[in-house]
């Protein structure tokens, strides 16, 4: 059986939203079906992820907003790795005949509460970090940042090649009245932004928020009974480990090399069938990594890609019409799911790609991460 | 180099029975890491058994010379007891016993702007701040053909 997309709620964006994961997952949550015209009891599934207890689980979500019970729940553990994996098992769990309409949401206090990029007070790490914590060496900037540096040495990238994502995706962000960052950004104020961890600037950081993201998926049976156009599930790559972020063999390449052809074979699509893709943004070299696995240019050639206008509306793909984690915010990547959800049903307003029919989004980055293709047309 | 004031205290090691044997070495100021001792394969992070060929694994020193795989030099206090000592350069440290065979780790004894990838390191014991743990820097070596 074919599953959809059929309806997407959020809440504001903020940098300090002054309420609890709960409130705002709720709103999101309540906004996904309100979408729809379903009736809100008729929700039997819910799957959400956190990471570090950083939310609230589907258990205590449903309560508060007046389900009778579920059918079916998953609170997953992962940041941005498991965001495909938790739309392809919600759909997995329908077509299962599981339950027959699953809310997925992600609701976090990024930038008021627990934040990803940093981390405070006395720590004792166990697991392979203990080895590199007592170094100053724990986080995901810290981590991407030796990937890009390796990169760069291997194809000769540059920081500027870095840039040119940042920038256009900026340039793409200025007309989403929803993204928190939405003043232009040239390459002169990209290349003078506050060094993070060398190669990485202050610009090729995801912006870390406050705020939440659902996205209703149901079957095709009641997806034709709702009021928003279905956008439709058409498959789902994936691939977790196999290394570590110290052992993976070659940090030019990420978890997509394994989960773009998974993805391409299972679709019998490829990139150039794209029109939008939404491109996990933890860092701008995640988006650098990640075009070049899923074959959207040659090794080495993004910057080049994005310089030329490759990546942007009259290009080949518009890639992160929303302005992505960097600009629009960092939802922990279910905004991404939004962002193509809305571009497929055509109605991104001033930002809306023409004719968008086919999106790729990822999610993830290094070793652990997957992806979905959507469209507007049943497949 | 600056002089360092570190004043707070960097995160400490959780040992648990599998990686013990690396900080019982490096508190005798030995580097060592697990190896099979079936295969002889180097395994790190360290597993009981080994990843390879299942084989049991102990803990052997290693010469503590290798090279410069990748590095970053952090500009920024992301993790707690590096404040005074920012910028600081961590490398991803190929290490000469295997290929493949590497730990992240501090750079000591070069300025950010001199490291490079593919530079000669020798390993060393130093504390880990404000804790009774001692770990592994690497500090760069006089080039010569490896």
């Amino acid at each position: 059986m074919s599953t959809a997309i059929a309806g997407i709620g959020r809440t504001e964006y903020s940098r300090n939203s002054g309420r609890t994961t709960m409130a705002m997952a709720a709103e999101a949550c309540r906004g996904a079906v309100a979408d729809t015209g379903l009736d809100l009891a008729e929700v039997d599934g819910m799957i959400c992820f956190q990471a570090a207890g950083d939310s609230v689980g589907p258990l205590a979500v449903s309560q508060s907003i007046g389900l009778p019970e579920l059918a079916w729940s998953i609170d997953m553990n992962g940041g941005g790795n498991v965001v495909a994996n938790v739309i392809a098992t919600a759909a997995a769990a329908i077509e299962a005949g599981l339950c027959r309409a699953v809310v997925a949401y992600r609701s976090l206090n990024g930038r008021s509460g627990y934040r990803f990029g940093t981390a405070t007070g006395k720590l004792s790490v166990g697991g392979p970090l203990q080895f590199e914590a007592p170094h100053g060496y724990l986080v995901p900037p810290q981590w991407i940042a030796m990937w890009a540096k390796r990169h760069q040495h291997v194809y000769g990238s540059t920081c500027e090649d870095l840039g040119q994502i940042a920038t256009t995706q900026r340039a793409h962000a200025v007309n989403n009245p929803h993204a928190i960052n939405r003043t232009p950004l040239t390459m002169d104020d990209y290349m003078a932004g506050r060094w993070i961890n060398e190669p990485f600037r202050i610009f090729d950081c995801a912006y870390e928020i406050d705020g939440a993201v659902a996205i209703l998926i149901v079957g095709r049976e009641l997806a034709a009974s709702l009021r928003q156009p279905p956008v439709w599930l058409v498959g789902s790559g994936d691939s977790q480990s196999g290394r570590g972020w110290t052992e993976w063999d070659d940090p030019t390449q990420m978890y997509s090399r394994y989960a773009a052809p998974r993805l391409w074979n299972r679709t019998g699509l490829s990139a150039e069938d794209m029109d939008v893709a939404c491109m996990y943004d933890c860092f701008t070299y995640t988006v650098m990594a990640t075009m070049e696995d899923f074959g959207f240019c040659e090794k080495g050639g993004v910057g080049e890609f994005f310089a030329k206008g490759q990546a942007t509306y009259g290009g080949d793909v518009v890639v992160n019409p929303h302005g992505g984690l960097l600009s629009e915010g960092y939802i922990h990547g279910l905004n991404h799911y939004y962002e193509a959800a809305l571009q497929l049903r055509g109605q991104g307003g001033e930002r809306q790609v023409p004719d968008a029919k086919l999106a790729l989004v990822t999610a993830g980055a290094g070793p652990y991460g997957g992806a979905s293709v959507l469209s507007s047309e049943e497949p | 180099m600056s002089v360092v004031t570190v004043v707070e205290a960097a995160p400490e090691p959780l040992p648990d029975l599998d990686t013990e044997g690396f900080w019982k070495a490096t508190a005798r100021g030995e580097i060592a890491l697990g190896r099979c001792q079936s295969c002889r394969r180097w395994q790190h992070p360290p597993v009981e058994r080994c990843r390879e060929c299942a084989g049991p694994t102990a803990f052997e020193p290693i010469s503590g010379a290798g090279s410069v795989y990748s590095f970053i030099v952090v500009h920024r206090a992301s993790v707690p007891g590096f404040s005074g000592l920012l910028p600081y350069v961590i490398a991803l440290v190929e290490l000469d016993e295997q290929p493949g065979l590497r730990l992240a780790a501090r750079l000591v004894g070069v300025e950010p702007s001199e490291t490079t990838i593919g530079q000669r390191l020798q390993g060393e014991i130093t504390e880990v701040f404000g804790s009774e743990y001692r770990i592994p820097v690497f500090r760069p070596v006089a080039t010569l053909a490896p």
